[in-house]
């Protein structure tokens, strides 16, 4: 396989899984706000906060509201980050791997293209933008059940899951560090009030809400919620499901030497984490911690992997 | 006839599908039938079907501009062009025959060069040409084969004869075209479809596969194959991807190749460097290998012809091929298929005055409005004056051009090529339309099954290239026996 190929075929995944998040998030988000009553501190700048973009969003708008939020973070084409953007490199990426996937997986990823693109404006109403996301969430379902179902599980299909999980993780992380604010002593009571609401939200971005009613078949609660998204080893949003993924593909590859001491690593690091026994602020830390972990792996795989090495 | 008929003309050329505006040839018989068992909206609603298809299938090819790249879709009519399998048979032999002595005139070009040496050509002709290329002298490619992949573009005249236009030796395009099209068509009209006896076309990217697979020096193990393409930003991109997928070779560009200094090619893989075998270059000769041609290549392979010339890598189509590929040298190919394989040639050139010879040249000159004057080396429908068409001043132009450079200019007289009705705003017209087959050889020869129909969408127009306004057709070979 080519190391080309493999960056490409790494790439298209993190922005497919990019994409599925950033629809999600704002389909959670609008519902979300349907449920709470006016003045609960749970308002669009959160979304903002939990993709890290606040500059990038202040250079484009001066308020923070629901039609620039939503609008920045599904069309902007300036931002890097919107759902848009990341649709769009998907579809470069796989514009240029088409030899190494099932014929339908182009098909599938240029139609939720052609779809997003000529709905651009749609999203400006509440009714149209719940329409545009599912739509949205839809196409990345068909696509990664396509990719399930056809796809050799071979090393394209590894660099898949590797771009796929660590995103995955890297996503699941910022969303955790949004609810540890939920968890700050400083909470009104009124947001006290609504606390399982903003849980149940939680659950319900990653698409985990019935998965954790199965596995801990009691009332949502903070420590409950937190653990099973970080540790449960069978959901696999959790971020330690992900990094046990990654783990096998990386194992499977070839010439991955270098790398399982830092998985182990990581691992290591993610069972240490006991979230009954950490404050709001050491939980920030920890999540920080771990996103920061992520993106040295990240680094790692690419010169592993992808680097054309130039004096051969 | 219903309504898409009406005022159905076929002005003066030969029409592929019907007789007069009232009676189908035979072999369109049931086409024309199912067509009036439409409605209007019927038809309008299979085009759109169809149009819906092509965007969704991504089939496109790219026009890049200063603003970004423009992905245009694929220009498709959606009603077929038929020929008879019984005429077809004749093509392809025709074709083969054509395609052989091409192969044999490369190998003595860059041999022994008996065909010059005994007067068959001038050698001006060769040594002027900017394809033919030193470097590949004394190379004997396996099979003999230089040209492996063949685009040769076949017209109807008025008076039912297929002619050659050109044949089209150095990276010919369209296949995928021609392969998506008829997913589309299958798409659109499956009912259609069942009722008639139409020969498959779909083995092409078997037989590629087989064809490059039997160039390989090493014929004892499974071959690595890759295509090479200049990137995404080359309008044929597509079909560089889709046949690589299809055949299950790697889609490689410059940079992922390395020749080391045991003049081998390797890729660069997740595992390390992996060797290559066989190359199907969608890259000019010009930018192949900046070690002997353009030295400012950056999407060829350094090193990649000492690698061809040690024979530790075969290239398709093989460097230096496209000498053949010349508009000057296509005159002389009914006398190459006499000269090589002692045969007559089954299909015929179409009459080809040359501009460097002094007495054709004063032909050219004088009936200049009558004439297509074509340049030796240009692809894709540029450059080019199709003398009844053209204003005063353009002729004026392009007398000043002939005569500075005759070597580079052909001319031939305007033939009537043939139509095929299309659809034009919900109606039938007739519009003109070639054929491109493709044909393959390496240790065996194969022709498509037809080909790529291309069709000039403006009224009246001749020029089927994509780039300047053409789109394309499905072609039927129909099999008629036992019908």
């Amino acid at each position: 396989m080519l190391s080309r190929s493999a960056e490409r075929l790494y790439w298209l995944a993190r922005y497919m899984e990019r994409t599925e998040n950033i629809a999600r998030l704002v389909s959670v988000h609008m519902n979300l706000l349907l449920d709470l009553p006016r003045g609960v501190e749970m308002g669009w700048q959160q979304l903002i906060r939990i993709n890290a973009s606040q500059k990038d969003f202040y250079e484009r708008n001066k308020v923070i509201n629901e039609r620039n939020v939503t609008r920045f973070l599904l069309t902007d084409l300036s931002y890097s980050g919107s759902l848009f953007s990341s649709l769009s490199a998907a579809r470069e990426n796989i514009r240029t791997s088409r030899d190494l996937l099932p014929d339908e997986a182009w098909e599938q990823v240029n139609e939720m293209y052609l779809f997003a693109k000529n709905n651009l404006e749609a999203i400006a109403s509440r009714r149209s933008r719940v329409l545009f996301v599912n739509e949205i969430l839809k196409g990345c379902q068909r696509f990664a059940g396509l990719l399930s179902g056809y796809m050799s599980h071979n090393h394209p299909y590894r660099f898949i899951r590797l771009g796929k999980n660590l995103e995955r993780a890297d996503m699941t992380s910022r969303i955790l560090d949004l609810a540890s604010l939920l968890l700050a002593d400083s909470r009104s009571d009124e947001m006290r009030q609504y606390e399982t609401i903003l849980w149940m939200n939680i659950l319900k971005a990653l698409n985990a809400l019935l998965m954790y009613r199965l596995h801990v078949r009691s009332r949502i609660n903070g420590d409950d919620v937190l653990n099973f998204l970080l540790l449960d080893i069978n959901l696999p949003r959790s971020v330690g499901c992900c990094v046990t993924d990654i783990a096998d593909c990386i194992n499977k590859l070839p010439n991955h030497d270098a790398l399982p001491e830092k998985l182990v690593e990581l691992k290591a690091y993610v069972q240490a984490i006991d979230t009954r026994r950490t404050t709001q602020l050491q939980l920030r830390g920890i999540l920080d911690d771990l996103q920061n972990k992520l993106g040295e792996l990240h680094v790692q795989i690419a010169a592993n992997w992808f680097l054309r090495a130039e004096a051969e | 006839m219903r309504s898409i008929w009406e005022n159905y003309k076929t002005e003066g050329a030969y029409d592929e599908l019907m007789y007069s505006e009232f009676q189908p040839r035979h072999v369109s018989h049931g086409l024309c039938q199912y067509l009036n068992s439409l409605k209007k909206n019927d038809i309008d609603q299979r085009k759109i079907a169809a149009e819906l298809a092509i965007i969704e299938m991504g089939i496109s090819f790219t026009v890049y501009s200063d603003e970004g790249n423009i992905d245009r879709a694929w220009p498709f009519d959606i009603i077929p062009r038929i020929i008879d399998a019984r005429e077809w048979k004749v093509i392809e032999k025709g074709l083969k025959q054509r395609l052989a002595a091409l192969n044999c005139f490369i190998s003595d070009v860059y041999g022994e060069q008996t065909f010059i040496k005994e007067g068959k050509i001038p050698s001006e002709t060769i040594n002027s040409s900017k394809n033919f290329r030193k470097e590949c002298v004394g190379m004997k490619p396996r099979h003999n084969a230089w040209a492996n992949i063949c685009g040769t573009d076949l017209v109807r005249d008025v008076d039912g004869i297929m002619y050659v236009l050109e044949d089209n030796l150095r990276v010919p395009s369209g296949v995928s075209y021609m392969l998506e099209n008829r997913v589309i068509t299958k798409r659109v009209f499956p009912e259609l479809l069942q009722g008639i006896n139409i020969l498959p076309i779909d083995d092409y990217p078997t037989q590629l596969h087989d064809m490059l697979s039997s160039l390989a020096s090493d014929q004892n193990r499974n071959p690595q194959i890759v295509v090479l393409t200049p990137g995404i930003y080359n309008s044929a991109y597509f079909e560089h991807a889709y046949l690589a997928q299809q055949m299950g070779a790697q889609l490689v560009e410059g940079s992922d190749l390395v020749v080391n200094d045991d003049d081998c090619v390797y890729m660069r893989t997740i595992e390390g460097l992996e060797q290559v075998d066989v190359i199907y270059r969608r890259i000019d000769d010009d930018f192949l290998d900046p070690e002997v041609f353009r030295k400012d290549s950056a999407l060829g392979v350094p090193g990649l012809m000492r690698a061809w010339k040690a024979g530790n890598v075969a290239l398709a189509n093989a460097p230096g091929a496209g000498v053949a590929d010349d508009k000057v040298v296509y005159a002389y190919v009914p006398e190459m298929i006499r000269y090589y394989l002692n045969q007559e040639p089954i299909i015929p050139n179409v009459p080809t005055y040359l501009c460097s010879n002094a007495e054709h040249l004063l032909y050219v000159l004088e009936h200049i409005g009558e004439l297509v004057i074509k340049p030796a080396n240009e692809s894709g429908g540029y450059g080019m004056l199709v003398g009844p068409h053209a204003t005063a001043k353009q002729i004026e132009a392009f007398r000043k051009i002939i005569q500075a450079d005759p070597r580079n200019y052909i001319a031939q007289p305007t033939l009537a090529i043939s139509t095929s009705p299309t659809l034009c705003k919900g109606k039938l017209e007739p519009r003109h339309i070639d054929l491109r087959p493709f044909i393959l050889q390496g240790a065996d020869t194969f022709v498509t099954a037809g080909g790529l129909t291309r069709v000039a969408l403006k009224r009246g127009s001749l020029v089927v290239n994509s780039s300047q306004g053409g789109g394309s057709k499905d072609t039927w070979i129909i099999n008629m026996e036992g019908s």
